[in-house]
C-alpha cells in the first residue's frame, strides 16, 4: 500500500503543473459544494434553532369573526375563546389534545417604583408561555404553578424595563413594583432580542379582570401526530369541538382563528429539505465538471505513458496492477485537492459565520464533521469514477508497446 | 542430449487484416540451457514476431512453445505477466528505463510487481548494480547516465528476478562500437556464469560474438550449413 503511494507520488511529482491544474478544478468544485452546503446549513440551523421547532406541536387559537350564518345567528358575530374551552377541549378530544394553556392581556397598565415607571400591556400567562415565547430568564425564575394556584401577585419583566424601574437588572429580583393599586413582587428578569412583555400569573390577571370568562388565546398541545395529514385532522377535530361549543359552523374557518404550528413546521421542513437537496445537486454538478477534468487529464496521462505502461507490463505488471495504479492516482488527485477545497470552504464559511453572527436568517453557516466525512466519501467515489475509464484504457496497453521505439 | 530450455515446434503466426499476413510459417527451434545465441534476420523476416513470442509478449496461432518445460500457450494476461516477470529478463534497444525513477528503483521495479518489500527489493537491486559496476550511479536518473551505463542498468533489471533466460532485442542498437563491445562482454560473462542468453540483432558483429547464430528468413529458420573447416 505504502509502495503504491510512493509510485503515485513519483508520477504526480513528475507532472507537477498538470497535476496542479487538474487539482484546481476539483478543489473549486468541492469548495463551492462546501460553501453552498454551509449556507444552506445556516438557513436550516436558524430554522431549527427558532422556537418554531421547539413549540411545533401546538395549535394556537385566537378570537375571530364568523363569515357564515349558522343556526339562526347572523354572520359577522365575534367569537372569543373562553376560559371553559380549556377543560372542554381536554375532555372532548382526548385522542389529540394533551394539554391546553392560555393567556390574557390585561390592557394598558402603568408599573412604577420610586425611581421610574413603565407603561405596558401585561400578559397573564401559564408557565408554558416561557417556552412559547422563548423567554431566557437571566435572574430569578419565570411564573410557576404555585403562582397560578395561589393567585400570587408576582411579575416577570424584561431586562431593559428592569433597568428603568430599578437601575440594575440583576438586583430587581425580590423587589416590589406598584400597579393597579397593588404591590407586585418581581420574581424574574429575562432577556430577549426584541420582546419586552411583562408576565403575570394567569389566575391573578383573571381575578383582576373581574372573572370575565374571555381569554385572549388558547394554545393546544397536540399529541399522536406525525404527518401533515395528522396535524390537519387534529385541527379539524378541535375546530369541530369549538364550533359546537360556540355555536358556529364547523366549516367556517374564520369563526375562531387557528394557527397550526405543527403543519406549518412540517411544511417548512419540507421546504428546507428541498433546499438542502438542491444545494447538494448544484454542488455535485459543480464537482462533476471537476471530475470530468480529472478524467480527461488521466486519459491524456495514460496516452502519454503508453510506452511506460508497456515497459511495466513487459517486466511483469499485471493488468490489475496498472488498473489500480491509475485509479489510485486519480483518487489521490481528487482527494488531495478535494481537501484543499474542503479546507478553503471551511475557512470561508467560518468567515461568513463571523459576519452573520447574531442575525436571524443565517445561524452558524458551517459544515459539520459529518458533512466533511460525507464529502470524503464523495471525493473517493468521484476519483474512482474519474479514473475508471482511463484506467481501463491503460489495461488495454499491450506489453509489446515496450518494444516500440518512441 | 542436453535439455532444451527453449523448445519451439511448428510455430505459426498470422496477423489478421484485410490482407492477412502470415509472418511465422512453422518455426522449429531448440535452444539449450546455458547457450549464448543470436537470432538474425532482415526486417520483415519475422524476427520481431519471434522475439515477441519468445518473450511471452504475444500469442501464436498454432504449434508449441515450451520454456523450461512449461507450455506457453493461450495464457491469460495475468499468467503471462507472471511468467514474464519470473522467467524472462528483457533487455531492449532503447533501454526502456523509466525516466523519473533512479537507477536503483528501475532495477527494483520487477520485484515491486512480485510484492517484495521495498528494503529487500532495494538491497537486491543494489547487488545487481554492483555486479554491473554501477553502484555509484544507483541514485542517478537515467537521463544522467551514458548509453552504456543505461544498458547495464537495464541488464541489472533483467537479472534481478533471476530469470530462466535473458532476451535481448538489439541491445547494442543504440550504442557506439566501443560501448557495444563492453555490453557484449557483459552478456558473455553472464553466459559463462550459466545464464541462457538470446540476442536478437541484425548486426553481424554482435552475432559473431555469440556461440550460435540462428538465421530467420521469410518466416522460417534457415537450416544451419555444415561448417567447413579448412
Amino acid at each position: 500500500m505504502f509502495d503504491l503511494f510512493r509510485e503515485i507520488s513519483q508520477t504526480l511529482a513528475n507532472n507537477k503543473l498538470r497535476t496542479f491544474l487538474t487539482g484546481i478544478s476539483v478543489a473549486w468544485g468541492i469548495f463551492m459544494l462546501i460553501v453552498l452546503l454551509g449556507m444552506a446549513r445556516g438557513v436550516v440551523n436558524s430554522f431549527e434553532g427558532s422556537n418554531w421547532s421547539k413549540t411545533s406541536n401546538k395549535i394556537s387559537i385566537y378570537q375571530g369573526r364568523t363569515s357564515q350564518s349558522y343556526k339562526g345567528y347572523a354572520e359577522g358575530r365575534l367569537i372569543t375563546p373562553e376560559m371553559s374551552d380549556m377543560e372542554y377541549l381536554k375532555e372532548n378530544n382526548p385522542d389529540y389534545v394533551s394539554d391546553v394553556t392560555s393567556y390574557i392581556y390585561m390592557g394598558s397598565t402603568i408599573f412604577s417604583t420610586s425611581k421610574d415607571y413603565i407603561s405596558v400591556n401585561p400578559q397573564g400567562v401559564y408557565p408554558y408561555e416561557q417556552k412559547q415565547d422563548n423567554v431566557n430568564v437571566i435572574a430569578g425564575r419565570f411564573i410557576n404553578d404555585s403562582d397560578i394556584r395561589e393567585n400570587r401577585k408576582t411579575i416577570v419583566i424584561e431586562e431593559k424595563n428592569a433597568k428603568t424601574l430599578f437601575g440594575d437588572a440583576k438586583e430587581a429580583v425580590g423587589k416590589r413594583v406598584d400597579a393597579m393599586g397593588l404591590s407586585w413582587l418581581v420574581v424574574g428578569v429575562y432577556s430577549h432580542e426584541w420582546r419586552d412583555n411583562v408576565y403575570l400569573p394567569f389566575s391573578t390577571v383573571k381575578l383582576l379582570k373581574g372573572n370575565d370568562r374571555d381569554v385572549s388565546n388558547l394554545t393546544v398541545e397536540i399529541k399522536n401526530v406525525s404527518t401533515i395529514e395528522d396535524g390537519e385532522s387534529a385541527e379539524k377535530e378541535i375546530r369541530n369541538s369549538l364550533a359546537g361549543k360556540h355555536e358556529y359552523s364547523p366549516e367556517d374557518k374564520s369563526g375562531l382563528y387557528f394557527y397550526n404550528s405543527f403543519t406549518d413546521y412540517l411544511k417548512n421542513k419540507t421546504v428546507f429539505g428541498i433546499l438542502s437537496l438542491s444545494v447538494w445537486i448544484i454542488g455535485i454538478f459543480t464537482l462533476l465538471s471537476g471530475i470530468i477534468g480529472v478524467s480527461n487529464i488521466m486519459f491524456v496521462s495514460v496516452r502519454e505513458r503508453t510506452h511506460e505502461i508497456g515497459i511495466r507490463r513487459a517486466i511483469g505488471a499485471k493488468p490489475r496492477n496498472i488498473l489500480v495504479q491509475i485509479l489510485a492516482e486519480s483518487v489521490v488527485i481528487t482527494t488531495l485537492f478535494g481537501y484543499v477545497g474542503v479546507v478553503l470552504g471551511m475557512i470561508v464559511t467560518q468567515i461568513i459565520s463571523k459576519f452573520t453572527e447574531g442575525t436571524n436568517f443565517l445561524k452558524n453557516p458551517t459544515v459539520s464533521m459529518e458533512i466533511a466525512l460525507e464529502v470524503t466519501v464523495v471525493l473517493i467515489i468521484a476519483g474512482m469514477i474519474a479514473g475508471f475509464f482511463p484506467a481501463r484504457k491503460a489495461t488495454k496497453v499491450k506489453p509489446v508497446e515496450a518494444l516500440r521505439d518512441e | 542430449m542436453a535439455t532444451n530450455i527453449i523448445e519451439l515446434k511448428d510455430i505459426n503466426k498470422t496477423y489478421p487484416g484485410i490482407v492477412p499476413l502470415h509472418v511465422l510459417k512453422g518455426i522449429n527451434l531448440g535452444i539449450e540451457k546455458g547457450e549464448l545465441v543470436s537470432i538474425m534476420g532482415a526486417s520483415g523476416s519475422g524476427k520481431s514476431t519471434l522475439l515477441n513470442i519468445l518473450g511471452i509478449l504475444d500469442n501464436y496461432d498454432s504449434g508449441e512453445y515450451k520454456l523450461d518445460n512449461v507450455l506457453i500457450k493461450d495464457l491469460s494476461e495475468n499468467h503471462a505477466a507472471e511468467l514474464r516477470n519470473k522467467m524472462i529478463g528483457f533487455v531492449f534497444q532503447s533501454f526502456n528505463l523509466i525516466g523519473y525513477k533512479n537507477a536503483l528503483e528501475n532495477v527494483a521495479l520487477p520485484l515491486f510487481y512480485q510484492g517484495v518489500p521495498r528494503k529487500k527489493r532495494n538491497r537486491m537491486a543494489m547487488e545487481q548494480l554492483e555486479r554491473m559496476g554501477l553502484a555509484d550511479r544507483a541514485l542517478h536518473l537515467p537521463g544522467e547516465l551514458s548509453g552504456g551505463q543505461k544498458q547495464r542498468v537495464a541488464i541489472a533489471r533483467s537479472l534481478i528476478t533471476n530469470p530462466t533466460i535473458i532476451l535481448a532485442d538489439e541491445p547494442t542498437g543504440a550504442l557506439d562500437s566501443q560501448t557495444s563491445k563492453e555490453v557484449m562482454e557483459v552478456f558473455r560473462i553472464l553466459n559463462e556464469e550459466g545464464m541462457t542468453v538470446v540476442i536478437v540483432t541484425h548486426d553481424p558483429g554482435v552475432a559473431k560474438a555469440t556461440h550460435r547464430i540462428i538465421r530467420i528468413e521469410d518466416g522460417l529458420i534457415v537450416p544451419e550449413k555444415p561448417q567447413i573447416y579448412v
